[in-house]
């Protein structure tokens, strides 16, 4: 799998797509599947709770959403390792971390509402400041904080290493939030999947919401992480084209 | 290639071309969100130090932990008896116990989510004493703290009955 695939605008059919291969695309496809399936065991097949009642049926969006979020930041964190690392210094390292916190952040902001409205049907409050929301609401905005980061400007590697170094820091506070339930007292529940608190077609309908989030991950950092190659290239031409104009004046 | 003279010369001002060292995106749009970020960050630090490490105390550390002291405004976390609810007015009355340890309430607020027998809940008040010297909670909030069992609604009743039985017997 080539990451950083960028066709050439001039490549016939895949100018008509830079961004996407037959690989994506089946992994799109796939994506759409398990999103069904979900929708379908999610909303119909499986039961209610004897507690909850209907309102469980926001787990199945919540804990995979948190859960992308948490792989998505380790995985901005590994590459930004990876780019500030010399021996594997590449942009490529830069490009896959940025792409994987801009969908970082849209699964933690997921993962915020629709904790938000579970909250409010399961505590009767749709927000209050306990451990695990005030650490995970501190996840969210230090992302944001790093893909503001990545847009202050310099060249390509100054973006790069700047991002890298935040990101470091900034993976400090995935072990930070999954263990508040542990290490404070919370309002939040604490793990129920490690537990085995979770079964049946509870369980099977958490696990179709895992993977088919996972898939759409994958898919969407992909696509992202090329259109931030593409992006980058725009950069270099106007700098080559910039080089060229000077040339020839000279 | 001949020497340019003075004539060829353009001194004009030239056109600012794009390189790799400029962004497409304005960059003090970057820094107003990263101004906003950073001040969203100091909030929830302060919050998180005030407010969420010690979110609550449990019946039984009233009046014995730091912070959980009577008199004070606290939130505190306990099981609601079982058959212990009551309605008088606006007002909500019902009893928690946790590890033993019991404590009246008097619930000022109309009790929202899940509230209900023998479920978790984190209430918000203080302590205050009543005039035969017993001590009650005057809530003015009710958080339900669901716990993390999940189980199918109807499954079994009689397994259902057990489970609620043994819930609310534990308290906490």
């Amino acid at each position: 799998m080539n990451l950083t695939s960028s066709p050439s605008p001039t490549s016939g059919a895949r100018a008509k797509h830079p961004t996407s291969t037959r690989f994506t695309r089946a992994l799109g496809i796939a994506a759409l599947v398990g999103i069904g399936w979900l929708v379908l065991f999610g909303l119909f097949l499986s039961p209610n709770d004897r507690v909850q009642k209907t309102g469980v049926r926001i787990l199945y969006i919540h804990v995979p959403s948190a859960w992308l979020a948490y792989l998505a930041f380790g995985v901005t964190g590994l590459s930004s390792a990876a780019y500030l690392w010399k021996r594997t210094r590449n942009l490529q390292w830069d490009r896959l971390a940025g792409a994987s916190a801009e969908v970082g952040v849209l699964f933690m902001g997921i993962t915020l509402v629709s904790g938000s409205l579970w909250g409010r049907i399961s505590w009767g409050q749709f927000w209050t400041w306990d451990a695990r929301l005030t650490t995970t609401a501190f996840l969210f905005v230090t992302y944001i904080g790093y893909l503001a980061v990545r847009d202050l400007g310099g060249t390509h590697q100054q973006r790069a290493k700047r991002s890298a170094v935040m990101a470091l820091l900034a993976m400090l506070e995935v072990p930070l939030v999954h263990f508040s339930v542990k290490w404070w007292r919370p309002l939040h529940q604490n793990e129920t999947v490690e537990k085995g608190k979770l079964n049946g077609l509870m369980l099977f309908s958490l696990f179709i919401g895992l993977i088919s989030f996972t898939l759409l991950y994958v898919w969407l950092v992909i696509h992202r992480q090329r259109v931030l190659a593409l992006n980058d290239q725009v950069d270099d031409r106007g700098l080559d084209l910039a080089l060229a104009a000077r040339r020839e004046e000279s | 290639m001949s020497e340019p003279t003075d004539s060829d010369l353009n001194l004009a001002p030239r056109e600012v071309v794009p390189t790799a060292a400029r962004g497409k995106k304005k960059p003090w749009f970057a820094y107003a969100v990263l101004v906003l970020a950073l001040g969203a960050g100091g909030l929830f630090v302060a919050k998180f130090l005030t407010n969420a490490i010690d979110y609550y105390c449990n019946v039984d550390e009233i009046g014995h932990k730091s912070g959980c002291d009577v008199g004070r405004n606290i939130r505190i976390q306990g099981v609601v008896d079982k058959g212990s609810i009551s309605k008088a007015g606006s007002v909500t009355n019902f009893t928690v116990t946790f590890h033993g340890a019991s404590m009246p309430v008097v619930l000022s607020s109309k009790p929202t989510g899940l509230f209900q027998e023998c479920i978790p809940v984190v209430i918000t008040g203080k302590v205050v004493g009543a005039d035969d010297g017993t001590q009650y909670f005057e809530g003015n909030e009710v958080l339900v703290k669901h716990s993390e069992d999940y189980d199918k609604e109807n499954k079994d009743r009689v397994a259902t009955a057990n489970g609620e039985a043994a819930a609310c017997s534990q308290k906490g």
